[in-house]
């Protein structure tokens, strides 16, 4: 029997066209310099990537379901200029209702967040300020670069949110705008 | 006539830079062009010995750029071909030795009576690259499907794209292993293009042969036979602005691999009807 098995599977391999296997080194050499170049490309690390794509994901499954494990996030060059090219394969839109309950659960957690340092906002932007000059003291220039470069991105992502929001949901997105530039820094 | 300065650069030394200015220069001279092979690589020159003149060498680009004889006089004739000549590097010095304005010029002066200007390149970002780059308005960055060697060709393509000079660059894939790309154990062609985003010039295959050919200082598209060979001429075509279709390298070559290929085919097509 497991002759039969082993011979039939011989005769079909030999035809069949290339499968993806465990090992396949390539595959892997592939991955690691797409986020080799990447990083390269924009001097960004590997953290701050991560974090820029965990928040696009969070923005972006409110409006749509999407396969978060084949989000593909990439930077590339054309000419001089580096283009931020995002690949979302979406599983399906989401219906307002969906899109309403998110909504309305985001704004929930944001208020009970909003509620314990409402009047701590602009003492947080300062707080925030001089941990980034704190990181500065350190020495290594990069490290300022990258942490500008991230609440730049941070706080592109979170403004460009809570536009959207505003046209579906009315109050709550005001505050959440401050919430939302300043959790990622504060967390 | 007003010729082309193109110059071959690859970031990562090793990888076929020297192999490719012989040979697409030889390809380009065999097919009528004048043309002119500059060796910027001070201190550790080789294209003389891939062209097997280096014995013929009298003086070099030092010499010429210190003025102890004319550029004409550096200019060594190939031992077959009287269409391609060699400006070779001086051994004995560095590349501080010459500098961007000077390699601009001696460029600016060779394309008056050539149709293409090759300058080989040195490994590296540093200085001598910057010379190499100095005069030339066309660019092809040489590299091989290899982690390390991707990495430096997309830093000498954030380097060339950003000068305004530099009017195409194009990427050729040297060293290109069949028989790993089928098992899956090195990258393909298209993984490349894809990572690089650069269009391609050249594919050029892992071939015993160039060791023999450098051993001989004759370079590789002298033999008709030679698959490398063939590929290097094909790339001399596309700089002429030929369209030529790139190698089918994939293609087993015994008996048995063609029937496979032959049933892999075959089944894609059923598979595409159903």
């Amino acid at each position: 029997m497991s002759f039969f098995t082993s011979f039939y599977n011989k005769v079909f391999s030999f035809f069949k066209p290339q499968e993806v296997s465990d090992n396949n080194v390539k595959e892997v050499a592939r991955s690691r310099l797409k986020l080799v170049l990447m990083q390269d490309r924009t001097n960004l690390t590997p953290k701050i990537l991560e974090q820029m794509r965990g928040e696009l994901v969070d923005l972006l499954s409110k409006y749509v379901e999407l396969d978060k494990n084949l989000l593909e996030l990439n930077f590339e060059q054309e000419g001089d200029q580096v283009a931020l090219m995002l690949s979302i394969p979406v599983i399906r839109a989401k219906d307002e209702k969906e899109i309403e309950e998110a909504l309305k659960k985001d704004a929930l957690l944001k208020g009970i967040k909003l509620a314990e340092d409402e009047d701590d906002a602009d003492a947080a932007t300062e707080e925030n300020e001089s941990v980034d000059t704190a990181e500065g003291a350190d020495g290594d220039e990069n490290c300022i670069e990258d942490s500008e470069t991230s609440e730049e991105a941070a706080q592109d992502d979170s403004q460009s949110a809570p536009a959207e929001e505003e046209n579906s949901s009315g109050e709550n997105s005001g505050g959440s705008v401050n919430e939302e530039n300043n959790t990622p820094e504060t967390v | 006539m007003s010729g082309r300065v193109i110059v071959i650069t690859s970031g990562k030394g090793g990888v076929g830079k020297t192999t490719t200015s012989a040979n697409i220069g030889t390809a380009l001279a065999k097919a009528g062009n004048k043309v002119v092979l500059i060796d910027t690589d001070i201190g550790l020159r080789n294209l003389d010995l891939l062209l097997g003149l280096e014995n013929r060498i009298v003086y070099t680009i030092v010499d010429v750029v210190e003025e102890r004889c004319k550029l004409k006089q550096a200019l060594v004739k190939d031992k077959k071909n009287p269409n391609l000549s060699l400006l070779a590097a001086a051994q004995t010095r560095d590349k501080s030795a010459v500098t961007q304005e000077q390699l601009k010029e001696i460029c600016e002066t060779l394309k008056k009576d050539n149709d293409f200007i090759l300058v080989d390149c040195p490994a590296g970002i540093e200085q001598g690259f910057q010379n190499a780059i100095a005069g030339a308005s066309e660019a092809i960055v040489v590299t091989t499907p290899e982690m390390s060697a991707i990495r430096d060709a997309d830093r000498i393509i954030g380097l060339l794209s950003a000068r305004e000079e530099i009017e195409s660059y194009k990427l050729l894939l040297n060293r290109v292993r069949p028989n790993l790309i089928a098992s899956n154990d090195m990258m393909s062609v298209e993984d490349v293009v894809e990572l690089l985003a650069c269009d391609l010039i050249g594919i050029i295959p892992e071939d015993t042969g160039i060791i023999s050919s450098t051993n001989k200082g004759d370079p590789i598209v002298n033999d008709e036979k030679s698959l490398a060979g063939q590929a290097y001429r094909n790339v001399a075509r596309r700089i002429m602005g030929e369209e030529v279709e790139f190698l089918n390298l994939e293609e087993d070559k015994n008996f048995f691999g063609k029937i496979k290929n032959f049933f892999e085919k075959t089944i894609k097509d059923i598979k595409a009807k159903i």
